[in-house]
């Protein structure tokens, strides 16, 4: 059930994708725009609804899999977007940040079953559903900025190339998309910091020690410093392309590395393939 | 024959040269002495003139074109052999296309619309110009409003200056808190300066060679004054660098970008070169984080965007199509409708009695078929004998020529019909007989 809402919501997504390319294309048609956010609206709340189904379905939000963190960053992301919107007023950042809401969520919709994977009874812990939560809507943010980065490097090859073309005219000026890029990385940063503490304390009451060498935890917190690290150079001056290149692949980072700590098996026990009690539900 | 239509007489930079133009432009007192003399003439009912350095156009409403022709002529004699006369519906197009910019020397620019505005209000003013001319001068600005909405006629800069301050706000987005570096006193950086402070733009330093005339500059755009001894710390601080200066060879050296880039981190420098020959080496603009533009650049945009606005043209000129059709389908059905709907009512009216008579007569002698068939024929009748005269009754409204509709309320003695303006005072005999009309323009005269 929650599945075929979820398709449902793909095809939401795939017609304001559609809307914010036709934008995209033909400014002229502002109507497209806005169809697009109504459509990327409508197609948030199917998505929480189907969400909520599940978690019905499955007992629990914590959920644990590449499946369910998927399904979670997409809503995050779009919602993050139609945040981003009501204060910039980007309507082209649409045109790149809808399709990618849908390739996020595009996998989840295949294969067997909906089962998000929901965290073991073992590791149920007060604070895990804020770990997802955080950690998921870090990720989400940091697509956004992988998103508006993209974008960034785009318009700077067309206007220092004097490619003064549809594109130029098109995608929003550099100082606009620079300046988003950094604030998406600020915020996105803090949630993910709330998220690797949340972490930590979960994994000192499971595993009696907040460190354990887990790939899960090595990645993070390379990710985490990697971040850190951009945040810095952003107070030393680090401005424009090269804040532009560090955003897309520090993204490009963080989904090599979820991507493949979810579906190596028993590479970390934070996934799904976790051996413990009532681990039958893990794909 | 007699009735009121639209006409214009009128001469642009499309049909007259400006030794020409400069003789028949009026403007202030003098156009509204015109105005209120073309109110006057025999036959005009209103008018409104259009004159600016590229167009004079004297639009009427009137029974013929000859006090427009007039206009012209008692100015300047030469001007008549310039003139293009447009009426009815041509005339409408025309006016549509004016307001719109399509017929302007640079395709979308923004003034004229101000100024056909201007023109209007003017005429107005001396009562020269009444609901006609209001409907009409409506319906041409909010066709202009639409064009610029729909289309992208007025996209895209036209000028140097204006190309200098679009590749800065692609750059940087929001000049708020931007540095701004004149570099020379040219007078095409002065501008373009201006119009980046414009934008919000709030800080301009000047550095010239010449002190004396850098302090000149730096008072005219309301900046600070910097010696050119400073010019590497200048570098450091600004945001953006027009350069225009008359020196042979480059002020700026890639070297000395290079050292400035050290210190400004990796802050976007836009270099803008308008001198020829170039003061600024284009290996500048291969350094990260550098863009850079010469006068050659801008004016390939310059010529883009010309041709681009040429390109919405054509989706403007079906808007002002579409414009015009509403507009003369609404002046027709507002100036026939009255009278056509009592003539119609009256004649149904006339139909059913006649009807009724007879089969009261034939009493029980008919079935229902054939009382049916007998209301049906004398509708029938009723609907082929008004069709032609709907149809012209119309097509002479639709031009402003309200005579027709005048001639059929006497005529036919609709008095409780409400005449479009005017149409009251038409002969009698003249309009009812007028041999079949072909839709609108050449009618009258």
């Amino acid at each position: 059930m929650s599945l075929d809402l979820l398709r449902f919501t793909a095809g939401l997504y795939a017609v304001a994708a559609a809307g914010y390319l036709l934008y995209f294309a033909r400014p002229r048609y502002t109507l497209a725009a806005r169809v697009g956010g109504w459509f990327l609206s409508g197609g948030v709340v199917v998505h929480l609804a189907a969400i909520g189904l599940a978690c019905k379905e499955f007992g629990g939000l914590e959920w644990f899999t590449l499946r369910g963190g998927m399904v979670l960053t997409a809503v995050l992301l779009a919602g993050a977007y139609l945040l981003v919107q009501r204060f910039y007023h980007l309507p082209s950042v649409g045109a790149f940040v809808t399709p990618l809401t849908l390739i996020i969520l595009l996998p989840t919709l295949f294969g067997e079953g909906g089962a998000p994977g929901v965290a073991p009874a073992a590791l149920r812990h007060p604070a895990i559903t804020g770990h997802i939560m955080t950690a998921s809507l870090g990720v989400a943010l940091f697509g956004l900025a992988f998103g508006v980065a993209l974008m960034y490097l785009l318009q700077e090859r067309e206007v220092k190339g004097k490619r003064f073309g549809a594109l130029f005219s098109r995608l929003p000026p550099l100082g606009s998309l620079d300046k988003l890029t950094d604030r998406l990385v600020r915020i996105g940063f803090l949630f993910f910091t709330v998220a690797s503490i949340a972490g930590a304390v979960i994994a000192r009451s499971v595993w009696k020690s907040a460190w354990s060498w887990d790939p899960q935890q090595v990645s993070t917190l390379a990710i985490w410093a990697l971040y850190g690290g951009m945040v810095q150079l952003r107070h030393l001056g680090w401005h424009g392309r090269r804040y532009a290149l560090l955003t897309v692949f520090g993204f490009a980072i963080l989904m090599t590395s979820i991507v493949t700590l979810r579906s190596v098996p028993g590479l970390t026990m934070h996934a799904g393939e976790y051996k413990g009690p009532n681990t039958e539900s893990n794909k | 024959m007699s009735g009121r239509g639209l006409f214009l007489v009128g001469l642009s930079h499309k049909s007259a040269p400006i030794e020409v133009r400069e003789r028949v432009a009026l403007n202030g007192a003098d156009l509204k002495a015109a105005l209120q003399q073309l109110r006057a003439s025999q036959g005009v009912e209103e008018a409104f003139v259009v004159s600016t350095c590229n167009r004079v156009e004297v639009f009427v409403q009137a029974e013929g074109e000859e006090a427009a022709r007039r206009f012209f002529t008692s100015r300047a004699e030469q001007a008549g052999d310039h003139l293009y006369v447009k009426a009815g519906a041509d005339a409408v197009r025309h006016l549509f296309r004016v307001a719109a910019s399509l017929d302007s020397m640079v395709v979308g620019e923004q003034q004229i619309l101000g100024q056909v505005k201007e023109a209007y209000g003017l005429a107005s003013g001396v009562e020269a110009a009444g609901s006609y001319m209001s409907r009409l001068c409506n319906r041409a600005f909010a066709t202009a409003k639409r064009v610029r909405t729909e289309t992208g006629i007025g996209r895209g800069a036209t000028s140097m200056s204006q190309v200098a301050v679009e590749l800065v706000e692609k750059i940087f987005g929001d000049l708020k808190g931007r540095t701004i570096l004149l570099l020379g006193a040219g007078k095409m950086g002065a501008l373009s300066a201006k119009a980046l402070q414009v934008l919000g733009a709030d800080r301009v330093l000047v550095t010239n060679r010449s002190p004396e005339r850098g302090q000149q500059l730096a008072a005219q755009v309301q900046g600070t004054f910097r010696p050119w001894a400073d010019l590497h710390q200048l570098l450091v601080e600004a945001d953006v660098v027009i350069v225009s200066t008359g020196a042979p060879s480059y002020v700026l050296t890639a070297a000395m970008v290079r050292t400035a880039k050290k210190q400004r981190r990796h802050r976007n420098l836009c270099l803008i070169d308008l001198a020829v020959p170039r003061n600024v080496d284009p290996a500048c603009a291969d350094l990260e984080d550098v863009f850079g533009y010469d006068v050659d650049d801008m004016q390939k945009v310059v010529s883009a965007n010309h041709q681009a606005r040429q390109g919405e043209a054509q989706s403007a000129e079906a808007i002002v199509e579409a414009e015009v059709l509403a507009f003369t389908r609404e002046r027709e059905t507002r100036a026939a409708l009255p009278v056509l709907v009592t003539l119609r009512l009256r004649a149904e009216a006339i139909a059913r009695a006649e009807a009724e008579r007879t089969l009261q007569k034939a009493g029980a002698a008919l079935d229902d078929r054939t009382r049916a068939s007998i209301e049906a024929m004398a509708s029938a009748i009723v609907n082929k004998l008004l069709h032609l005269p709907t149809v012209r009754l119309k097509a002479a409204a639709a031009v402003g020529e309200s005579a027709l509709a005048g001639a059929v309320a006497e005529l036919f003695g609709l008095d409780q019909a409400q005449p479009p303006p005017g149409g009251r005072r038409a002969p009698l005999a003249n309009g009812a007989t007028t041999p079949g009309l072909p839709p609108p323009e050449k009618d009258d005269q």
